[in-house]
Order: structure tokens, then C-alpha cells, then sequence
């Protein structure tokens, strides 16, 4: 009934728009702007100096925000990597790494933020398609089988701040304006982030934006990190010439005769 | 102040790093060791990664020890020959030392070998020390007559060499093997291993007290200067940063300890020492014994 409404409505609505832009071929009719949201940032340099950011996310709804009228929901995630997770076991009294799981496609950094709690929100099936909520990362576990590894590595992202889904409120001002502020903690990985924001009404997503976010590695801490990857020979002797440098002119300003 | 280390990824206090490298420097200068095996742990302590602590530690002890090296070169205190053949002892350990760092950590098992080399090194070391010291403090007013050294089964081995310097006529081999062993813990532990050199000097392969600290320097200078070189092409974990921030406080903390250290008495400077190494060993052992607070680890796939 509710997929038959939303069809209705933009049976009636599409002729208005098209209208409206005139130019516009036929066929390509923009959605109706029921949503706009955007990025404080599109970029975030780490720095020598930098302790983590926060990524702030804010914008606008058509109708009012509230238990009767919208709700709105951000996903950020940031770029895919590989992890391993080891299971600490007790031999002979001494606690070593045991067996170990491997996991692909983990994303870096995933944080959920929305206007009321999910499960209020969405359905099971909707949000498992959606991927809202840290149960549906699909995530390829490799090695060592078992529940509790993507436990344990779900409970250490949490731990240190790169998985964030405590149902974050979203902050609503004048009833259609919202914020939500993610926090990025000074060990997130560098790359593209990608930050959803979805609008839910009547128990279903009916508009979605994707904003893009750089966290690039720049000035020094960057150019260090690309010769010792890129130039390893070279840092490696560098690295001996500005310790014996440092040590001689230390040893010569601080030497009390 | 935080300070985003580039190697580590990861964003640590400055003044944390300056006051470690001010502690372990003062500590250095006191004892005149280079306080590698007191560095690494820490660094461990306060959440760098291992392999980063190591590489690093090596770095640090390298800028550490330059200077000490200049200043008993102008005092004519270094056996190049000996030097020469500790150093290629010391390459060859380094070398294989870094194979077996690389090996561990594609094996996950970096972290546990970095605490267990420590702990047997450093336990040994430190109850020897200990032992030694108390011994000299109860015996301090006998003394007898000793022999310049004592002979045994390793001067009949070939391969002999003279080292002027150290008065010394023996068979290459010893040295070679004692660079070499120092050369491993060098790798694998992020110290230059003057705190095992100099008694292998004196007590193995005999040499003369006066010449032990200048070639023990020239030969620790030149092995962390390797294992630095090793550790940043194969592992990739020497940062910089971190080094010159531990440096910064370390040669300002190691030129205090070492104007301390002239009011203190050899034989109870020695017993300190001794139960500071220990002490450092025991808590490691703590850690590996002690109930993990985390019953899983996460980390890169290497």
C-alpha cells in the first residue's frame, strides 16, 4: 500500500517539477529536493599536529523532523582494509596469541547516527540491505571460524573509537534543520570517506545523499610516510644521519664543562 | 602538545615523549649505558606498536651513543682492529636478527618474542650484575693479585689476530661470535647491547678495562646504524619523529645523569643498575603472566 502511495505521489508531483525546469528533457526529472544535506569539510590533513576531528554533517528537510513527520539517519564509513584479530590463550602460565581470524573488507572507520533508534525507524530487512548497524558488515572472515572473533573485533573498533554506533542523536533546530557530529579519533586510516545521509518516512528511505570526505596525510607527517614507503633505502639513511646529527649537537649544546 | 607520529599512525603527548627520553637519558648518563633496554619497553608501555618501538629504539641509540663515541675517539680509547671485527660479527647478527623480527611478526608473534627476548637478556644480566656488585662491595677491602687474563679453551682456536690496542693476541672467532649475538639482540630488541658488550669484553675475551667503553661504542654506533637501515627497508618501522623527540630529551637527561654519576661508587652504581634491569624484566613478566585485560588483539595484516 505505502510502495502504491509514494508511487501516486510522484505521479502528481513529477509534471509540477518538470515544469517548474522547463529545459529538462522529460525523462530526467530530479527528485524533489525533500532532503539537502552537506559537510562542514571536504577535507581533513593529518597533520604532525593533528589528535583527531570531528566530521559534522548538516542540512535541511522538506517536512518537519519529528516522531510523525521525518527522520533522518547518517552512515559515514571510511576506506576498506584488512585486519587480523588473535585470540589470546594461556600456555605453560604465560598468556600468547593463538589462533587468529583474518578479515577482509573491514571498513576503517563506520559511524551510525540517527534521529531516533533504528530498530524505530526501519525494518529488519530494510536495514540489513541498507547496512545500518555493525551486524550487517559484511565482513569475509578468513582462518580461524567462530562468532567471537567479529565480536572481539567489533568490541576494539568501538573500544578505540573507529566503529561508532551508540545511536549518536541527531541535533534538530527549528524543526527541519539537523546536525550530527561524528568523531573522528587521531588514529583513523587516510582515504575517502563516504558519509550517507538518508531521509526516513513512513518506515522507508525516500531520499539518500552521498557526500564525500578526504582525510589526506599532509604536510610533514605526509611527506615522511611517502618516503619511507616510497624511498625506504633513502629514509632508512636519512633516519641514521639525523639521529648520529641530533646526538652530536645535543651532546655540544647541553655539554656543562 | 600532542604529536601525530607518521610511522606509529598515531598521535602521542610530546611532552610524554620528551620526559621518556629525559628519564632513560638521565639514566643513561648515570650509569653510562645507552639505555636502549630500558626505552623500548617503555615505548611498548605507553601503546607504540613493537615493531615501531624496536626500530626506533635502535634509531634513538644510534644518536645516543654518537657523541660518547666522539668524545673517547679524542681520547684515543677505541681498538679499531677489534672494533672492526666486532662490527662484522655485529652486521651478520643484525642481518639475521632482522630476518627473524620479519619472520615473527608475518607469524604474529612479534610482541611475545620482543618480551621474552627482554626478559631472559635482561634477567640474566640484571641478577649477574647484582651478584657481581654485592660480591666487590663485601670483598672491597681484599684485594689480590690478578692475572692480565685467564686462559682457556677459546685461545687455542685459529684464525689468530693482534689487537694492539687491547694487548691481545686470540683467534677472530670469539669477537665475531660475540658481535654477531649482540648484533641479534640489536634487532630484535632496539638496544645497541652495550649493557652485554662490555661485560663479554672484559670477562671473554679479556681486554683491557680502559679501551672496553670507546669500542664498545664504535661497535654499538655502526650495529644500530644497521639494524636502523634494516628495520626501515624490510619492516618499515623506524619513525623518525619519534626518534628526535626521544633524542631531544635523552642527550639533555643523559648530560645531567652522567655529572651525577661522578659522585656515586662504582661497585653500588653497579648494584643499582643491576636491580633496575631486573626490576624491568620482572615487570614483563608480569605482563605475560598476568590475565590479559582483552582476550583478543586486533591488528594489521602484515
Amino acid at each position: 500500500m505505502r510502495r502504491l502511495a509514494a508511487l501516486a505521489w510522484l505521479l502528481l508531483v513529477a509534471p509540477v517539477l518538470a515544469q517548474a525546469q522547463a529545459p529538462a528533457p522529460p525523462q530526467a526529472i530530479p527528485p524533489p529536493p525533500v532532503l539537502a544535506a552537506e559537510l562542514s569539510l571536504n577535507r581533513i590533513e593529518v597533520t604532525t599536529a593533528f589528535s583527531g576531528a570531528e566530521i559534522l554533517v548538516f542540512g535541511a528537510t522538506e517536512r518537519l523532523i519529528g516522531e510523525a513527520g521525518d527522520q533522518v539517519v547518517v552512515l559515514a564509513t571510511g576506506p576498506e582494509t584488512s585486519m587480523m584479530v588473535r585470540q589470546k590463550v594461556n600456555v605453560l602460565g604465560f598468556w600468547v596469541n593463538g589462533a587468529s581470524a583474518r578479515f577482509n573488507r573491514v571498513p576503517s572507520y563506520w559511524a551510525l547516527a540517527s534521529t531516533l533508534p533504528l530498530p524505530q525507524l526501519l525494518d529488519r530487512v530494510e536495514r540489513s540491505e541498507l547496512r545500518l548497524g555493525l551486524a550487517q558488515l559484511p565482513l569475509v572472515q578468513l582462518g580461524a571460524q567462530g562468532g567471537e572473533f567479529r565480536g572481539a573485533l567489533a568490541a576494539l573498533q568501538q573500544q578505540a573509537g573507529l566503529w561508532v554506533d551508540r545511536e549518536r542523536p541527531i541535533e534538530i533546530s527549528g524543526g527541519r534543520l539537523f546536525h550530527a557530529r561524528l568523531p573522528l579519533p587521531a588514529t583513523v586510516a587516510h582515504g575517502a570517506y563516504h558519509v550517507q545521509v538518508m531521509l526516513v518516512r513512513d518506515r522507508r528511505v525516500v531520499a539518500r545523499q552521498e557526500l564525500r570526505l578526504d582525510v589526506v596525510r599532509s604536510g610533514t607527517a605526509a611527506q615522511i610516510a611517502d618516503i619511507a614507503r616510497g624511498q625506504p633505502v633513502i629514509y632508512g639513511l636519512v633516519c641514521i644521519l639525523l639521529a648520529a646529527l641530533a646526538g652530536w649537537l645535543g651532546s655540544v649544546i647541553f655539554r656543562r664543562n | 602538545m600532542q604529536v601525530y607520529l607518521p610511522i606509529a599512525e598515531m598521535s602521542v603527548d610530546a611532552l610524554l615523549l620528551l620526559g621518556i627520553g629525559f628519564g632513560v637519558g638521565w639514566l643513561s648518563g648515570l650509569f653510562g649505558v645507552g639505555g636502549g633496554f630500558l626505552l623500548t619497553p617503555l615505548l611498548i608501555l605507553i601503546g607504540i606498536p613493537s615493531p615501531v618501538a624496536v626500530g626506533s629504539g635502535a634509531n634513538q641509540t644510534l644518536g645516543a651513543s654518537v657523541s660518547g663515541l666522539i668524545a673517547q675517539w679524542r681520547r684515543g680509547n677505541v681498538d679499531v682492529r677489534m672494533g672492526g671485527v666486532l662490527i662484522i660479527g655485529g652486521f651478520l647478527g643484525s642481518l639475521a636478527g632482522v630476518q627473524l623480527f620479519a619472520w615473527l611478526r608475518s607469524a604474529g608473534q612479534v610482541d611475545l618474542a620482543v618480551s621474552i627476548f627482554y626478559i631472559v637478556v635482561l634477567g640474566a644480566v640484571g641478577a649477574l650484575m647484582v651478584r657481581e656488585s654485592v660480591t666487590a662491595i663485601l670483598r672491597r677491602k681484599r684485594s689480590r693479585p690478578q692475572r692480565l687474563h685467564e686462559h682457556f679453551w677459546m685461545h687455542g682456536l685459529p684464525f689468530k689476530m693482534r689487537f694492539r690496542k687491547s694487548r691481545l693476541y686470540i683467534s677472530v672467532i670469539p669477537p665475531l661470535l660475540v658481535g654477531f649475538g649482540i648484533g641479534v639482540l640489536s634487532a630484535v630488541m632496539g638496544v645497541g647491547g652495550g649493557f652485554m658488550l662490555v661485560p663479554a669484553m672484559i670477562y671473554l675475551l679479556g681486554m683491557p678495562t680502559a679501551v672496553v667503553i670507546g669500542t664498545s661504542l664504535f661497535q654499538v654506533v655502526f650495529v644500530t646504524a644497521n639494524v636502523t637501515f634494516l628495520q626501515a627497508v624490510q619492516v618499515g618501522s623506524v619513525d623518525i619523529v619519534l626518534t628526535l623527540l626521544l633524542l631531544a630529551g635523552g642527550v639533555s637527561g643523559a648530560q645531567f645523569g652522567a655529572a651525577m654519576g661522578t659522585r656515586l661508587r662504582g661497585e653500588e652504581m653497579r648494584a643499582l643498575l643491576g636491580a633496575l634491569v631486573l626490576s624491568v624484566a620482572l615487570s614483563l613478566l608480569w605482563g605475560l603472566l598476568k590475565v590479559p585485560e582483552a582476550m583478543f588483539v586486533i591488528g594489521p595484516v602484515t
